[in-house]
């Protein structure tokens, strides 16, 4: 059996009919942990959201291998800025949410799953926002309660949209560590885009590098050394 | 009190009209929530105005002897109640369709929707020779007079769309809020917000037929805008508003009987009353809270 959680295979990407990264060939380890960059504008979340299907893909397939002859459950975590504060929902309301990929329709959520997504809260650090309201929240603590909520969902692949995008540096850290941690301890692996290079490099073990409608993949030793990133970005070493 | 006993007594020969706007008002707010809370504001004041539409159609096609003339009060309101789905659930299709292409203002198209119904509904009824037998009361309207074979259907209605609203609460409330999430969840998008808006649907047509346009407009909004200054969780969002618009309905058909008022006129009058209050109220709590707390945590 192969040792792949997912494998893109020659994935286009794009709105509408407009491609924006193409020939995107790449297979994710189970257990890996996957930073997603690039610039502004080069197709980090248009191709996250393929993947996780979401948006269709333009050309070629995304495929997930079975686990236990189960496909792989996936916990998305999207930029907190899309999610409108104008719903008046408590922080435990939020996380619960992760639940519902369980949970038949028309079924309540019962007893087991609130415990087990107060625990998911618990392991992000926010149990005792569960009863704040959502939208009273800081972007950090917002980032961590959007955490537990994926990680209720019991995913076998957690994929983040820019998690650390507009926290200070401290709670950027903070929140990375935490994502290692899941990724150690628990064995999820982790796909997330950030624009942050000295973050990828220092948590993450593969990259995916999107610049110029194509995408680079490879260990973070190999893609982001020196010279490599030199060569992407088109600088001239001293 | 001594109205409201008499009101609320079971021999009160206007009892049906006072179920019939307490049925209105417990369940508009319930859908009302969700167009609230996915700013979709405009539907609301857009769709009673279509069902409007559709009704003044109905009786149109009537009219002009392409339909069978309705014998008695509950084949009009059959053909009244026909009319009003097919152009509500046909406008929500439209609108969502419109809102899929992404192009042009929601607001716009919403604006266009209401005064186009609006301006048609008048010239359907001035060009029909029965509308004005009944049919502008009933755009208007008319909750003084309700049959009890009106009064069942209508809760038989409301009924068959609260069951689905409560049981499916979860669902309703993730493709709301996070539409994104809810597909990587495996749930289907369009299909629950399908649902949600032929429910939707579905109350916004029985309640202009019960209670007219504006009456039904003011219970989908405004108890919806008050319970959302007071309540910290959607199930208590949705529960308030339910209950205010419920209580409207009873305290407004009260101060109309008393003072020899329209009744929709003076519900939606009342809640606007209500919202004022809570307003100041909530203001006055923001601004003299805190301080007062501050006053009771540092005493010096």
């Amino acid at each position: 059996m192969s040792d792949d959680l997912l494998v893109l295979d020659n994935l286009a990407v794009g709105y509408g009919s407009k491609v924006v990264v193409d020939r995107v060939n790449l297979s994710m380890p189970r257990g890996s942990f996957v930073g997603l960059l690039g610039p502004n504008g080069s197709g980090k979340t248009t191709l996250l959201k393929t993947i996780v299907g979401i948006i269709p893909a333009l050309g070629g397939a995304v495929r997930f291998q079975k686990l236990n002859a189960r496909p792989p459950v996936m916990g998305y975590v999207p930029q907190r800025e899309t999610l409108d504060p104008i719903f008046p929902l408590s922080g435990f309301e939020v996380a619960l949410m992760g639940t519902c990929g369980r949970v038949a329709p028309g079924r309540r959520i019962g007893r087991a799953e609130r415990a087990w997504t107060l625990q998911c809260m618990e392991q992000t650090g926010v149990a005792n926002l569960a009863k704040v309201k959502y939208s009273e929240l800081s972007g950090g603590q917002k980032q961590r309660v959007l955490i537990a909520r994926a990680l209720a969902a019991k995913p076998d692949l957690l994929v983040l949209d820019e998690p650390t995008a507009g926290l200070d540096p401290n709670a950027s850290q903070a929140l990375m560590e935490l994502l290692r941690e899941i990724n150690a301890h628990q064995g999820k692996a982790i796909l997330l885009v950030a624009h942050d290079l000295p973050v990828v490099r220092r948590y993450v073990q593969w990259v995916i590098w999107l610049h110029g409608g194509r995408a680079d993949y490879g260990p973070v030793s190999k893609l982001l050394s020196r010279e490599r990133v030199a060569e992407i970005l088109g600088l001239d070493l001293p | 009190m001594e109205t409201l006993r008499e009101v609320l007594a079971p021999g009160f020969v206007l009892r049906n009209s006072v179920y019939i706007g307490l049925l209105v008002g417990l369940t508009c707010p319930l859908v009302g929530g969700y167009l609230v809370m996915r700013r979709m504001i405009f539907m609301g004041i857009a769709l009673p105005q279509i069902s409007s539409c559709g009704i003044a159609f109905a009786f149109a096609l009537q009219g002009w002897g392409l339909l069978p003339h309705p014998h008695g009060t509950t084949e009009e309101h059959a053909l009244a109640f026909g009319g009003s789905m097919v152009f509500t659930l046909l406008s929500i299709l439209i609108l969502t369709l419109l809102e899929k292409r992404r192009g042009g203002s929601v607001e716009g198209r919403l604006g266009a929707f209401y005064v186009l119904a609006g301006a048609w509904s008048i010239l359907l009824l001035v060009k029909n020779p029965f509308g004005e037998h009944g049919m502008l009361d009933l755009l208007k309207g008319e909750i003084i007079a309700v049959p009890n074979s009106d009064l069942v259907l209508s809760a038989g209605v409301f009924g068959f769309a609260v069951i689905p609203l409560i049981l499916f609460h979860k669902e309703f409330l993730l493709v709301s809020f996070d539409p994104e999430m809810a597909t990587t969840l495996k749930k289907s998008v369009r299909g629950w917000d399908g649902l949600l808006f032929s429910l939707v649907g579905l109350i916004v047509s029985i309640s202009v037929l019960s209670v007219g346009p504006l009456v039904t407009f003011g219970f989908l909004l405004v108890p919806s805008l008050i319970a959302y200054q007071l309540t910290r969780t959607m199930k208590q969002f949705l529960a308030l508003s339910s209950i205010i618009g419920g209580l409207s309905a009873v305290v407004g058909f009260v101060l109309a009987y008393r003072w020899d008022l329209p009744v929709g006129a003076t519900d939606v009058a009342l809640l606007g009353i209500l919202l004022i209050l809570t307003f100041f109220a909530k203001r006055a709590a923001t601004l003299f809270g805190p301080r007062c707390a501050a006053k009771r945590e540092f005493p010096r």
